[in-house]
């Protein structure tokens, strides 16, 4: 499961929690993801995205 | 010693966004305000490029026209976007409840992290000259925060001055990123030490700089990695940033 951050506003996917507040399954792979799907936020071409291995933030 | 790249002023991607058109509800201000954009990094339009060094993604040299032209709110996530103000003023507001002005010299680092929204504002009467660096977090929607300084030229001629970074009386950010400033009222060829295994990324705002026997004019730049010192032969009146990132 792979995070991808949009480089033109910082949004973020996460394959393992989709996106399904915009019709995205939990689980669903970046491939999966139709080619012309954009960045919800910011219209973002899927092509302006960078997978990234960052983790989530935690209080400690 | 390793040079990754040079960048010349001119081959920076150039984007010119009017008020008007297909960007009125993005681009703020009076009709035909306009926003001049020289990126260093791919961003937006400007594909052809540089896709980023290190943690930097974005590194852009704005000018705002006068009479309210800036960016309208607009939404962020996980990007740490830093604004260094060289002319004008700006007005910056966002959804952490901040509303600011900076002038020549201040400068912000508005961590978005979890999600927050800002506009970038030039209500004054000339000109407002910004440098934005936008860099990757180290943690994912982390809580947004707001943080901003002063850069005294004169009280810091001739020495390197970290704005950003955990040293005394920078802006801190909870990560590997620093940023720091060099005016010089004299020709000189002080010494930059970089931690290790950091890159840093050079960039002369104004005057001449010679680094690794390349010679930096106005606006143009260079990424180093590898470098323990960091040998900068500065004219008098250069005024030069160093961003210096985990790779």
């Amino acid at each position: 499961m792979k995070k991808y951050l949009c480089l033109g506003c910082g949004f973020s996917y996460d394959e393992a929690r989709g996106l399904p507040e915009h019709g995205i399954a939990p689980g669903t792979a970046w491939v999966d993801i139709p080619d012309d799907w954009v960045c919800p936020d910011c219209g973002t071409p899927k092509s302006g995205f960078e997978m990234v291995e960052i983790p989530y933030w935690s209080r400690t | 010693m390793s040079v990754s790249f040079v960048l010349r002023a001119g081959e920076r991607g150039y984007s010119r966004l009017v008020s008007t058109g297909v960007n009125a509800t993005y681009v703020a201000g009076h009709p035909d305000g306009v926003i001049t954009r020289h990126s260093s990094f791919n961003f937006h339009e400007y594909q052809s490029g540089i896709a980023g060094f290190g943690s930097i993604r974005v590194f852009g040299d704005e000018v705002f026209s006068p009479g309210g032209t800036g960016y309208n709110m607009h939404p962020h996530h996980n990007f740490i976007i830093c604004a260094f103000v060289l002319g004008g003023a700006l007005t910056h507001v966002n959804t952490l409840g901040k509303v600011d002005e900076l002038l020549a010299g201040d400068y912000y680092v508005f961590s978005a992290g979890a999600g927050g929204k800002h506009a970038e504002l030039n209500i004054g009467q000339e000109d407002a000259r910004i440098i934005y660096l936008w860099v990757l977090p180290n943690q994912l929607l982390a809580p947004p925060s707001y943080l901003r300084g002063r850069f005294d030229a004169k009280a810091n001629a001739d020495r390197f001055a970290c704005l950003v970074g955990n040293e005394p009386g920078a802006l801190p950010v909870g990560q590997t990123l620093k940023v720091t400033r060099l005016v010089t009222g004299r020709n000189g060829t002080p010494v930059y030490r970089p931690s290790p295994a950091r890159g840093v990324y050079a960039f002369v705002i104004e005057g001449e700089a010679r680094i690794a026997d390349t010679v930096l004019g106005q606006r143009d730049s260079m990424a180093l990695t590898g470098e323990d010192r960091i040998e900068i032969a500065a004219r008098s009146g250069t005024d030069l940033l160093l961003v210096e990132t985990a790779l």
